[in-house]
């Protein structure tokens, strides 16, 4: 009967604590937790910016992973793994596999060896295809600065990571079934749910494991031993420091002003008082006098009367659905040159455009004598 | 450290012995290195001291450190140089062929060196112009015949080089 290896002798049997600030969950206007540790991690040990992640950086990465997350044991005895990605420098191979070499300088069975595909290719990461042209740069960070007189802040800005395909072959080489299948365990485990991750400056990079296959080299009249390689795509990015930018952000703004003189602006009613000041005031001895009319059959459909308490000259300055306009000073129409006096009643008949349900504006410009 | 333990070796004793073995070999020896004398410089790489890089175990030209140049004796053939090309044939590459240095086992011993795999191999071909190969097999395993003296003991190494271009090594 099969004895369970993994025994947990203490249950946590209370729930994870809600995170206090999102009690009926996240409100989608703050950063969660998670994400604001996520980000800690990128930027952790540094500068505000993430560290560049490179071709050597993710070659490390897998290295990394397959060491730690991949490790197999026989009897007792661990499968060591070269712990290089091997290259073309002759000398470089047995630098790096004496600890485990035959008095021939042959390395000795069994082993692991990570052999990566010289050819990196662009991503099939579906969350960074294609999606941003030209390097257009994002904000990252806003990073307080102090110059000794001003503070201000510095923008940090980076392009999209540009996402990357490299392929690994996971090579063991062994003389007996049990470490082959020892192997094959490990990696099955870790790859139930296709990927993995491994973890390369505050990244958590997928790795999917694409296809195994084996390559024994079983022959009557040869040495013997099972060779298996294990193909892994690791889908990454590439984020270069060299790309990124830092431009100072606005920390002083000046507001111009300029008036011409020459077009003076009249004002609308009373002049405004603030602080017992009269504003305003540009043009105090002109006034400008709206005038609706409505549809046709209402009163004031097609006359306004206006009464004067002062002596003006009333000239038409705009005009809305008018055709045209008759002028009449207590009854009189007026041709030429309007003028009212204290006391006068101004009649404004109009002839609309378009009529008779639709309304119209007239607007008057008083020059007011003093 | 135990003592090696040595197997006497017997084999064809009745015509062939250690002294016979040693003679001939003095005799080569004589002839290879007294009269042919083709003089080859080892420069072997330091690979506990040479600056690696941690992920692909490579080193620049200036991170490789070499032990002291030791110059040889052994019997050289260079092969025909090949004409090749880059560039699916649109640059032209015109190399020497491969080295091939057999040397007596006993002047490796005598000089306290070993020829490795990824060793740099200097060859003068004129007064002027030396060229510098890599080790690609360093010949450690001679248990063939054709390495020993009728079946006896091994007595030389075959050691095959290739060319190496002058921006991977051009001498120390």
């Amino acid at each position: 009967m099969a004895i369970p290896k993994k025994v947990k002798t203490n249950i946590n049997i209370s729930p994870r604590p809600p995170q206090p600030q999102y009690d009926s969950g996240y409100n989608g206007l703050t950063t969660p937790n998670r994400r604001r540790e996520l980000s800690e991690l990128i930027t952790e040990d540094g500068t505000f910016l993430p560290k560049s992640v490179l071709h050597a950086d993710m070659d490390r990465g897998m290295l990394d992973f397959v060491i730690e997350d991949l490790k197999t044991g026989v009897s007792g005895k661990k499968i060591p793994v070269i712990d290089r990605i091997l290259t073309l420098q002759r000398w470089g191979e047995f630098s790096q596999t004496w600890s485990f070499s035959t008095p021939d300088k042959n390395v000795s069975l069994p082993f692991i060896v990570v052999v990566r595909q010289p050819d990196v290719q662009y991503g099939s990461n579906p969350s960074l295809q294609y999606t941003i042209p030209d390097r257009k740069q994002f904000h990252f960070a806003k990073v307080p600065t102090w110059d000794g007189n001003r503070k201000g802040v510095d923008i940090y800005t980076i392009p999209q990571p540009i996402p990357v395909d490299i392929t690994y072959d996971v090579k063991i080489i062994c003389n007996r079934m049990r470490e082959l299948n020892q192997f094959n365990r490990t990696v099955m485990q870790k790859f139930s749910s296709r990927q993995a991750y491994t973890f390369v400056k505050g990244h958590y990079i997928p790795i999917v494991l694409e296809a195994l296959s084996d390559e024994s080299v079983i022959d009557t009249e040869e040495r013997r031993y099972y060779q298996q390689n294990y193909k892994f795509q690791l889908q990454g990015f590439l984020i270069d420091e060299n790309e990124f930018e830092v431009k100072p952000a606005i920390n002083r703004s000046l507001l111009f002003f300029d008036t011409n003189t020459s077009h003076k602006k009249s004002g609308n009613g009373s002049p405004s008082v603030v602080n017992q000041h009269k504003m305003n005031i540009y043009n105090k001895n002109k006034f400008r006098r709206k005038l609706d009319y409505g549809f046709e059959d209402t009163p004031g459909g097609t006359t306004q009367t206006v009464t004067y308490a002062y002596k003006a000259t009333v000239t038409l300055v705009r005009s809305d659905n008018v055709s045209s306009v008759v002028y009449k000073i207590n009854g009189t129409t007026t041709q030429g040159k309007v003028e009212v006096d204290i006391g006068d009643v101004l009649e404004v008949v109009i002839v609309k455009t378009v009529g008779p349900l639709a309304t119209s504006q007239v607007v008057l410009e008083e020059l007011i004598y003093p | 450290m135990a003592k090696q333990k040595k197997i006497p070796i017997t084999r064809i004793s009745r015509f062939f012995g250690s002294q016979d073995f040693n003679l001939e070999q003095e005799m080569g020896m004589e002839y290879l290195h007294g009269d042919i004398h083709f003089t080859l410089v080892l420069f072997r790489v330091d690979r506990k001291k040479s600056d690696v890089d941690d992920v692909y175990g490579e080193s620049g030209p200036e991170e490789i450190r070499y032990k002291a140049p030791v110059e040889f004796n052994g019997l050289v053939s260079i092969a025909s140089p090949s004409n090749k090309t880059y560039a699916s044939g649109l640059v032209n590459q015109m190399e020497p062929g491969n080295m091939t240095i057999s040397v007596y086992i006993k002047h490796l011993e005598e000089l306290n060196i070993d020829v490795s795999y990824g060793d740099y191999i200097g060859y003068a071909e004129t007064e002027d112009k030396m060229r510098y190969y890599t080790v690609t097999n360093d010949g450690r395993v001679v248990s063939d015949n054709a390495h020993t003296i009728g079946g006896y003991k091994p007595y030389y190494r075959t050691i095959i080089c290739s060319y190496v271009s002058p921006n991977e090594f051009n001498g120390v």
